[in-house]
């Protein structure tokens, strides 16, 4: 019977197991590869189309996304309005592309930051074991919390907004990446190559940084993109119960949400978000299994 | 042709872009051992597979498999489904995996006798009862109950045995049966093959790369090599005038323990002992509420500057566990460990670092044996970059020691072969000229003819550069070839220690006695 | 086997303390004065000071912090000061609600791995293989929210054939078909990407266990490759379909929160939003407290599940 296995790519994610084949396979040409073929190059378009509403967001949007129109109250989707109007007559497109901007905002600051300080304290609680000890405890703590429960508990200490969302986001992947990397740095810490540097005479600090360092960085890769699908779904729910970005400011979680009340009246109201969302999630789980798939062959 | 149990004709199978099997003929009548002997890559394992249609999805066979009467290439899954296990059955190498872990071993032979028409529970579980009987496991209905983890190796080969003579094949396909288990249970194993064949008129295709094993069990042998038969004699003839160089390199390359007599002295005494244990004990604690494991007991030799010792026992034994302790990899619980007259144990940590320069390690698997991110000059030159020392030309210089052309550095672990990436491993350890090298099983996962190879190689590099040496290894005739002295280990106690002419002719203990009892014999060319 | 399970409990115990500690703190981390968190900015001087007394916040916080935990063990979850009534009352009333929803979603999950993760690997067209792997993505990738509005979006608005949203009028028990409409649409929800992570693990298990040499022992035997999938390779796939089904809770846990809201199903959930909507924090805090430690707790059964599923750790003794 085997062991836990890497859970496959899900959102809300769990810390995956490291790969058996960390620190042995040989690397095979550039791994990005992988994202321009097939699957991966579907996920890549997907958020790269998205990626570039959203920078592009103040040139693309025909209004200001704070801007109320009078007399354009829940309007369907038509030529001034390509996905209509919202409950209190601003136009959903522009809201929708500047609420895109905002999340990729949270993805670049959030998810960086989880996995730079969780990968830190990973590799470095891996070279005693007191700290060891500590560290997995207090990573047990964190993952105890689902990730939307975090959230609201941190948003009931702190407020919403912005800096919640992205301090939740952290959170929930530091133990994330802290497993990751100590599981890498387990790994690859029994293998016989470091061993027999051991034997002549290499440090604990030269075996993390010419040995560890090096091996630990594919598996690191695929979950990158994990965390950003999870980034994004965290954010969106947030947003959408109201603990997120908070109004006025465009949020695509909050627009879902306002949303629900409107369906019949102005469904570009839902299906505008919805989209966004979607793409940007899918597009990150199959960017995440074609590089995961790409370490396999 | 019903003489035959199975027919072979112009078999070959190929992957893409490999041909694998390439045109193979053979026959094996009505309880014959005939014995498939090769390198790995030969294509004796695909010519075991494809008799019972096992092949991998990407391979595909072309020729023709007559067993029983029945062709086998290109027939559908509910014919084979009929043919597996009843007409020909297989027994694999690795007991370990060969069974289902979650499933009691009684189960497991009834899931058997139920594919080959036996339905009734009662009557599976007497059937299964008298199968293990046959096999020689004591209280089979005891075990009918156990799971495969609660059975030794040995007896978990005798259940594999077991589920092949369920559906009373006339053809058992052994591939590599004894090769993953100790020396003393291989003897035990083959014994049981033999009695099959006498008792039950068994035919055997006996796929290995072990001469011995050939010796003690076959009929008649067969040569493979990349995919083609080079020779096919019936044994006592091969072994006594093989027709091919190919099969003398073979036959000249397995390491047989020197019969009688006490080889030269092969070097001087000189100096303090390199490496010194005095009582040595290591002891692992249990955890998760395991018991403590006591590896190795008040074991006490010495490794003289220039001399190799070899230390042998089987798995399990406390061998590796000396090695390692040896150079402060694990901690002892007991004694003291000595390099070069320093305790290991009072060393600062700088100290240790700087007494580490000569030392160095060589390990037994050359897939890991090696950074796969590094290339092969990056690993050579890494015991150099750790100390700070000059790298300049030794990279190449070592390079050519181990044979290698120097132009490999640039290349990486996956693009060698096992041999080629022991010989960088090899040069990596030598790159400090270091005075104790501890080896453990450096080629034990290396075919047979590349062994000799890199023994050679290592006896040249020894006399030339004069390292001390602690040779670990569970073959015999290996530690025989390499070692000044040796030491016998069991179950952490040091039994034996002297020159391998005193211990291997006039052994003291009983056990070394069985030990070398086991190993299977080659008979020296006349 | 009773030793497993012994080790596991201490670091879940650590955990559950070390989580109410944080989650007792999470008052007195908010600035200004707790009393008035509590009541609101309105509340009477009186009220204030009956707060303060019945919290007794004037005694030392760990006093404090064991009080509250005291009287959690006995039943006495406090008092909600801004939604109204004891707290035990408003969580027994959700209670059902959510646990009703929870078991369906985790039930459908479940059946749905099942057959399409057996179906999956059975078959041996490549066709289906690509299709269910498509959809298995798809249902991985939706979030929650998404897919829940373009649930009541499809089924409730476009072709309006199930409620967009409560729970069944009489009751669960009394006709179950009604109750089947109102549970469908939620119980798929949040059940979805549940079986689209269970059901890839489970492939990934059974192909892996396919790969294994006693599968190669099997075959040879002629054993038919149904009963080898069925037989050997699904049991001993199914612990760790179990073990990514604890971790998946998690998942279930907050979902909850979203899919009460979008389907207005009176839960925990949505008790959870009043709560914080209204910075109730007595309610959030106790909630939190039991999601944690349902989580909790459910981990430490699909691991002691595991390795009773484990005759290596059950039975011990490898040779």
């Amino acid at each position: 019977m085997t062991a836990v296995q890497d859970p496959p790519v899900a959102v809300p994610v769990a810390a995956p197991d490291v790969r058996d084949d960390v620190g042995v396979g040989v690397p095979r040409g550039r791994w990005f590869a992988a994202l321009l073929r097939g699957r991966g190059l579907v996920g890549t378009v997907f958020v790269g189309v998205v990626v570039l509403a959203g920078l592009l967001a103040p040139v693309l949007a025909p209004y200001s996304p704070l801007q109320q129109i009078p007399g354009a109250n829940l309007l369907p989707p038509d030529a001034a309005h390509w996905l209509g109007t919202d409950e209190v007559n601003r136009d959903v497109l522009s809201r929708v592309l500047y609420g895109t901007r905002v999340d990729l905002l949270v993805l670049v600051t959030a998810v960086p930051l989880g996995a730079v300080t969780g990968s830190l304290v990973g590799l470095l609680s891996s070279l005693s074991t007191a700290s060891d000890v500590v560290a997995q405890r207090v990573f047990d703590i964190l993952l105890a919390f689902p990730v939307l429960i975090l959230g609201i508990a941190l948003a009931a200490v702190a407020g919403p907004g912005l800096t919640t969302v992205i301090l939740v986001i952290a959170l929930a992947e530091i133990p994330i990446y802290g497993r990751l990397l100590r599981g890498a740095a387990l790994r690859v810490r029994e293998m016989p190559y470091v061993e027999a540097a051991t034997v002549v005479g290499a440090g604990r600090w030269w075996v993390l940084r010419r040995h560890v360092l090096p091996n630990a960085i594919e598996p690191v890769g695929v979950q990158v993109t994990v965390s950003l699908a999870v980034a994004v779904f965290v954010e969106g729910a947030m947003s959408f119960i109201g603990i997120g970005i908070r109004p006025p400011d465009p949020s695509l979680g909050s627009i879902i949400a306002d949303s629900v009340t409107a369906l019949d009246a102005n469904p570009g109201l839902a299906l505008g978000p919805l989209a966004v969302v979607t793409a940007l999630v899918l597009g990150f789980l199959l960017m995440a299994q074609a590089l995961a798939a790409g370490r396999r062959t | 042709m019903s003489a035959n149990v199975l027919t072979i004709r112009d078999l070959r199978v190929s992957f893409p872009g490999i041909a694998a099997v390439a045109g193979v003929d053979l026959a094996v009548r009505r309880g014959e051992v005939v014995a498939l002997v090769g390198e790995s890559g030969s294509g004796k394992t695909m010519i075991a597979r494809s008799v019972l249609g096992l092949l991998p999805e990407s391979a595909t066979a072309t020729g023709s498999v007559e067993l029983a009467g029945t062709e086998v290439v290109g027939a559908g899954e509910a014919e084979l489904d009929a043919l597996r296990g009843s007409r020909a059955a297989m027994v694999f190498q690795e007991p370990q995996t060969a069974l289902n872990p979650v499933r009691t071993v009684g189960w497991q032979l009834a899931e058997a006798l139920r594919a080959h028409g036996v339905r009734s529970r009662r009557a599976a579980r007497e059937r299964a009862a008298e199968l293990l009987e046959l096999v020689g496991i004591p209280e089979p209905r005891r075990r009918l109950r156990y799971y495969p983890h609660q059975l030794s190796g040995g007896q978990k080969q005798r259940v594999v045995i077991a589920l092949a003579l369920s559906g009373e094949p006339d053809l058992l396909l052994a591939d590599e049966p004894t090769t993953a288990l100790d020396v003393t249970v291989q003897a035990q194993i083959l014994a049981l093959l033999a009695d099959l064949r006498d008792r039950l008129g068994v035919a055997v295709l006996l796929v290995t790369h072990n001469m011995g094993v050939v010796a003690e069990l076959a009929d008649r042998v067969v040569v493979l090599h990349h995919g083609r038969i080079v020779e096919r004699r019936a044994v006592s003839e091969l072994f006594a005038r093989p027709a091919t160089d190919y099969t003398r390199d073979l036959l000249a390359s397995v390491p047989r323990l020197a019969e009688g007599g006490v080889p030269a002295p092969r070097r001087e005494d000189t100096g303090e002992a390199v490496l010194e244990l005095a009582e040595v004990s290591v002891v692992y604690p249990g955890k998760r509420g395991r018991p403590a494991l006591r590896a190795v007991h008040g074991v006490s030799l010495a490794v003289r500057p220039g001399e190799v010792v070899g230390l042998v026992g089987e798995s399990g034994s406390g061998k590796t566990t000396v090695g390692r302790a040896a150079v402060g990899l694990v901690p002892v619980s007991a004694g003291r460990v000595r390099l070069g007259g320093r305790d290991l144990a009072a060393l600062s940590r700088a100290e240790l670092r700087a007494a580490r320069r000569g030392l160095a390690m060589v390990h037994q698997d050359p897939a890991a044996a090696l950074d796969p991110r590094f290339t092969v000059g990056e690993s050579i030159a890494e015991p150099l970059l750790i100390h700070g020392a000059a790298v300049g030309t030794r990279v190449a210089d070592l390079l050519t020691a181990v044979r290698l052309p120097a132009a490999y550095a640039d290349r990486r672990p996956g693009e060698l072969s096992g041999g080629q990436r022991q010989r960088v491993a090899l040069a990596r350890a030598l790159a400090l000229a270091p005075r104790l090298v501890i080896a453990d099983e450096p080629t034990s996962a290396l075919d047979v003819s590349v062994q000799a190879d890199v023994l050679d190689l290592f006896d040249e590099l020894r006399r030339e550069l004069g390292f001390g040496c602690l040779f670990i290894s569970h073959d015999l005739g290996v530690v025989d070839r390499v070692a000044d002295r040796v030491a016998v280990l069991r179950d952490g106690e040091l039994l034996e220690l002297g020159s391998p002419g005193e211990v291997f002719t006039a052994p003291r203990h009983d056990y070394t006695r069985a030990l070398l009892e086991a190993v299977p014999r080659v008979p020296v060319r006349v | 086997m009773l030793r497993y399970v012994a080790s596991r409990l201490p670091s879940a115990l650590v955990v559950l303390v070390v989580a109410s500690i944080l989650i007792f703190g999470l008052l007195r981390l908010v600035p200004g004065d707790p009393a008035t968190t509590l009541a609101g900015p309105d509340a009477s001087p009186e009220a204030l000071a009956a707060i303060r007394s019945a919290l007794g916040l004037d005694r030392p916080v760990w006093e404090q912090y064991l009080h509250w935990l005291g009287s959690l063990f006995t039943g006495d979850l406090g008092r909600s000061y801004l939604i109204g009534g004891s707290i035990a009352d408003l969580v027994l009333g959700g209670l059902l609600n959510t646990v009703v929803l929870a078991t369906a979603a985790v039930l459908l999950a479940v059946v749905i791995a099942l057959v399409v993760g057996v179906g999956a690997v059975l078959t041996r067209s490549r066709w289906v293989d690509a299709l269910v792997t498509g959809a298995n993505t798809v249902a991985l990738a939706l979030p929650t929210f998404v897919s829940g509005v373009l649930l009541v979006l499809v089924f409730a608005v476009a072709l309006p054939i199930l409620p967009s949203g409560g729970v069944p009028p009489l009751g669960f028990a009394a006709r179950p078909d009604i109750t089947a409409q109102y549970l469908v649409l939620p119980a798929i929800c949040l059940g979805l990407p549940v079986a689209g992570s269970i059901t890839r693990f489970l492939v990934e298990s059974l192909r892996t266990e396919l790969a294994q040499p006693y599968v190669l022992t099997a075959r040879a035997l002629g054993v038919p490759r149904r009963r080898i999938v069925l037989f050997q390779a699904l049991p001993a796939a199914l612990p760790s379909m179990l073990t990514a089904l604890g971790i998946q809770v998690g998942s279930v846990l907050g979902g909850a929160v979203l899919v009460e809201a979008i389907f207005t199903w009176p839960g925990l959930g949505s008790l959870v939003e009043q709560g914080i909507s209204r910075r109730d924090y007595p309610v959030v805090q106790v909630l939190l407290l039991l999601s944690v430690a349902v989580f909790v707790l459910v981990q430490l059964l699909t691991d002691v599940a595991h390795a009773a599923l484990d005759p290596r750790i059950r039975i011990g003794g490898s040779v």
